[in-house]
């Protein structure tokens, strides 16, 4: 609150009273009043119209002040009405109780999306469970009637599960709960589960699957690490080289974090895309050419990393290779809470 | 015996154990799934979670304070807590549906064999297996094998009575962490014949043109 600004703003009352002290004046001139008592007179009243004026300046300069600055501090800043004391004039407390009657809308408002948000989410858990039984089902029928359903329709269940647990993912991804556990999980074992569920692909399209791993244990949740690294193999696959394919997985024990490299020479993703290979339904020069390509793999891929706390990199040369380097740091914290 | 509320998941996989060579129980009465159970006696149980009138976890927490018999619990629940929670209530496999149905079965054997591996020495014609060592024996004449080979010769052992895909063979061996191509699968069972052949047993491994592998 600027003193100016609030001059100007209250020039009318200023100016009644410059005119009413001038007119005070004129009437008293008449009567042989000693001047020095007409002196006195002006004085007094300019005197206490300053201490009246100001008097409001300040109070209300104050709690603007203090308001402004809270807000300029908060980074929620919905929430400044905590931090500000009551006013203590009357518009101010107007202005006060205005605003946290906002607020209180403004909150409801948004509880009530957060919890139809919540809704749906527990609905699409429900729902995918509901549907993967129908989906084993299916399977199993695929394996008993090997006769006249052959594995075309069993690829095609698989794919429709993928996609499936991409919704899941996806979900779990965008919600602020935090429904995962982070414990010390094998990788050997995490990317054997990631092999078998891809192994009819890798062995129909002659892709070499080379796993260099032993005995490496890393901090983070079975059953996301377990989505993401299959995403990154489903890419690898569906951008794939006619001849002499293969995806070379190691893993890497550094002092304070493990990486995971998982490289193949397929097609490669072209420079400009290279960096917006984590958006949004991107899909690129190589998703283009590709019916089936959504871009949301590598963005849920990207957010479940981030959830973890685990650095996920890609680097490719177009025409040669594509290489994801996934960094898992070391916490002993973690452990030690495991040892309890 | 299968505990499993969807008709139609329990129709198909009483189908397919049973074309495995498994006796199948499937139970009906949720309410008393306890005591039904143990009357059964079941060499093994696949337990489904989410189950009409009660949780399968209450109820596999509920079996354990009576029972050892090997739990598969087999779920469409997909999350890590409930995994470490079955697990800890004393489940022996946990698979999430849809499950691959070779991988289910060789969970199956696995367990089963483990439940079982205390008496048995595993023994062919003459021959006794040293799993450890990855080696033959005959009276004082030892073959050693790769760890391919020992996988691929093990799994035929084990399904002596049947013809067994390539495909079953692809998935012991991805599922031991040997992630080989089609001609590697190729090129091991021929070594493995041959080595065979050497050690006085030709011909023993039979291929069924268009089916798989038999041992003889």
């Amino acid at each position: 609150m600027k003193l100016k600004r609030y001059l100007l703003d209250h020039i009318l009352e200023i100016l009644v009273f410059m005119v009413t002290l001038i007119l005070m004046v004129l009437l008293l001139l008449p009567f042989s009043i000693p001047l020095y008592l007409i002196i006195m007179i002006i004085f007094l009243w300019i005197l206490f119209f300053l201490i009246i004026f100001l008097g409001t300046y300040f109070k209300k300069a104050h709690f603007y002040r203090e308001l402004e600055q809270n807000i300029q501090k908060l980074d929620q800043k919905y929430l400044v009405l905590e931090m500000v004391s009551t006013p203590t004039f009357y518009e101010g407390e107007l202005f006060y109780e205005m605003l946290y009657e906002i607020n209180k809308s403004m909150m409801e408002n948004v509880k009530n999306y957060e919890c139809s948000m919540q809704d749906f989410k527990e609905y699409i858990e429900l729902w995918i469970h509901e549907v993967k039984l129908p989906i084993s089902s299916l399977v199993l029928m695929c394996h008993n009637h090997k006769e006249y359903m052959n594995k075309s329709f069993i690829k095609q269940v698989k794919r429709l599960d993928q996609y499936m647990d991409q919704v899941l993912y996806y979900v779990r991804s965008e919600n602020a709960e935090e429904d995962y556990l982070i414990k010390e999980v094998a990788l050997h074992d995490i990317i054997q589960k990631v092999a078998l569920k891809n192994k009819d692909d890798l062995l129909e399209k002659k892709i070499d699957f080379i796993v260099d791993i032993e005995d490496i244990y890393v901090l983070t949740d079975a059953k996301w690490l377990e989505f993401i690294l299959n995403q990154i193999i489903n890419n690898s696959i569906k951008y794939q080289k006619e001849e002499n394919a293969y995806i070379e997985i190691k893993a890497k024990d550094e002092k304070d974090y493990i990486i995971l490299t998982i490289k193949d020479n397929g097609i490669g993703i072209h420079k400009n895309d290279l960096p917006k290979v984590f958006q949004k339904t991107f899909t690129g020069e190589n998703g283009r050419g590709e019916a089936n390509s959504t871009g949301m793999g590598l963005y849920i891929v990207q957010k479940l990393c981030k959830k973890l706390g685990h650095k996920i990199e890609i680097q490719s040369v177009f025409g040669k290779y594509t290489c994801v380097q996934l960094t898992f740091a070391k916490h002993h914290f973690y452990k030690m809470d495991e040892e309890k | 015996m299968i505990v499993e509320d969807d008709k139609s998941i329990q129709k198909e996989l009483e189908e397919y154990l049973q074309n495995a060579g498994y006796t199948v129980i499937i139970l009906n009465d949720f309410e008393h799934a306890k005591e039904e159970l143990l009357k059964a006696n079941p060499d093994l149980i696949l337990l489904d979670i989410n189950l009409p009138k009660i949780n399968g976890e209450i109820l596999l927490k509920h079996i354990r304070k009576e029972s050892n018999v090997p739990i598969i619990m087999v779920t469409s629940k997909v999350g890590e807590l409930d995994e470490a929670l079955s697990i800890s209530y004393g489940a022996d496999d946990y698979i999430t549906k849809p499950y691959n149905p070779t991988i289910l079965l060789l969970r199956i054997q696995n367990i089963l064999k483990r439940v079982e591996h205390v008496k048995e020495v595993i023994t062919y014609h003459d021959v006794t297996v040293n799993i450890g060592k990855g080696v033959l024996k005959k009276e004082n004449e030892e073959l050693q094998l790769t760890k391919n080979e020992m996988i691929i010769f093990l799994f035929l052992l084990n399904h002596q009575e049947r013809i067994v895909t390539r495909d079953e063979l692809m998935t012991e061996l991805w599922d031991n962490h040997e992630y080989i191509n089609d001609n590697a699968l190729t090129v091991n069972i021929s070594r493995l014949r041959s080595k065979l052949t050497e050690f006085g047993y030709p011909d023993v491994i039979q291929t069924r043109k268009g089916q798989g592998y038999i041992l003889l």
